[in-house]
């Protein structure tokens, strides 16, 4: 079908999907957009037998768009940041002990259970937000989708558990919720918190910003080692 | 609108910057040094946050809009993920919970409880879809 080949023509299909999948999650929380938005427009394709490459032609086009996302990020970075300013130097160190112990949990499992070096590179940055997470992946020389669904998952085990297991390991404060779910489950996780506090929401959006930022100069110097 | 149009151009201008130093051998991604200029710029008054406000707001609620793209990739990814599911998971899994409790138990050890502490007026910053 050529027709469908026209980059407008996937960019309108990936749109049109998104939006049905907003409207989807509006009706049943339970759904994650992401999933909604996928699962028609994959179907789509291998109903018409169209390949991925062809579709991505017009996708790569909305993909760019997460570098600007990125930069867009030092809004809640900078507003959260002067509302926090006195907890400020303990919070990042707490973020960044956070951040440390992800990258190194994720990366040490998946390599002691013998999966090869790109699986491996591609588990590392998967407790940050999505674009940070898709960068650090091609700079790791990971597979970004395999990145991509872990940081989705772990975002949607952050809201549906986070609170609850936080609550069990007996951490009732509100700073140290949201520096966790924030540094364990990005956006999703800090989404969830809007329905319990203001307060833990915007610890946890500054929590995820900040976790991007670490973790991205952590792989830096984990780059330095890399052959 | 303009006020839509200020903002992109601004955000979009701080990318091509952090790309353009990345590319120079930085080794860190074009977007988050893009993030920390423009970080500064806000903290020195360089640009003002009215300026960028909207747009920052518009493009963080529909992040999951831009990484369909990606997503979508999966289909075609069926044969690693199914050969490394076992590593895939445990991975997740382990360090999801060792990231959660670390940041959790230290944050109860390290930070002040919640009477001390307000959070910042306007809840639009708080991204609410972005995964």
């Amino acid at each position: 079908m050529t027709w469908f080949r026209h980059p407008a023509v996937s960019i309108a299909v990936t749109v049109l999907a998104y939006a049905l999948a907003v409207a989807l999650h509006r009706r049943w929380r339970w759904v994650p957009p992401i999933v909604a938005a996928c699962a028609p427009i994959m179907l789509l394709l291998l109903a018409i037998g169209e390949p991925y490459a062809e579709f991505n032609r017009g996708g790569s086009l909305l993909t760019w768009w997460l570098g600007p996302a990125t930069v867009a990020l030092a809004v809640p970075m900078y507003r959260q940041g002067k509302a926090l300013r006195s907890s400020l130097p303990r919070l990042t160190v707490v973020v960044v002990t956070g951040s440390v112990v992800g990258m190194a949990a994720a990366g040490l499992t998946a390599w002691l259970l013998g999966a090869p070096l790109p699986v491996v590179m591609s588990t590392i940055p998967k407790s940050v937000t999505t674009p940070i997470a898709v960068e650090l992946c091609r700079e790791l020389k990971g597979i970004p989708q395999i990145t991509i669904a872990l940081v989705i998952c772990a975002g949607v085990m952050g809201a549906s558990f986070g609170v609850p297991l936080l609550r069990l390991a007996g951490v009732r404060n509100g700073l140290a919720i949201g520096a966790a779910m924030g540094t364990a489950s990005h956006g999703v996780g800090t989404a969830s918190l809007l329905r319990h506090s203001e307060l833990q929401a915007s610890v946890s959006s500054w929590a995820m910003a900040a976790a991007g930022v670490f973790t991205s100069l952590l792989a830096a110097l984990l780059m330095l080692f890399l052959p | 609108m303009i006020d839509y149009a200020r903002g992109f151009a601004v955000i979009v201008a701080f990318g091509l910057l952090g790309t353009l130093l990345h590319r120079l051998g930085i080794p860190i991604p074009g977007g988050v040094l893009g993030l920390l200029l423009f970080f500064l710029a806000l903290t020195t008054g360089l640009v003002k946050l009215r300026w960028v406000e909207r747009a920052a707001a518009l493009l963080l609620r529909n992040m999951v809009l831009l990484f369909v793209p990606l997503t979508v990739g999966l289909m075609e990814m069926g044969q690693v993920l199914h050969r490394q599911a076992l590593a895939i998971i445990a991975s997740l899994l382990v360090s999801w919970l060792a990231v959660l409790l670390t940041t959790g138990l230290l944050g109860r050890w390290l930070l002040p409880p919640d009477a001390t502490t307000a959070p910042a007026e306007s809840r639009e910053a708080v991204t609410e879809a972005a995964q």
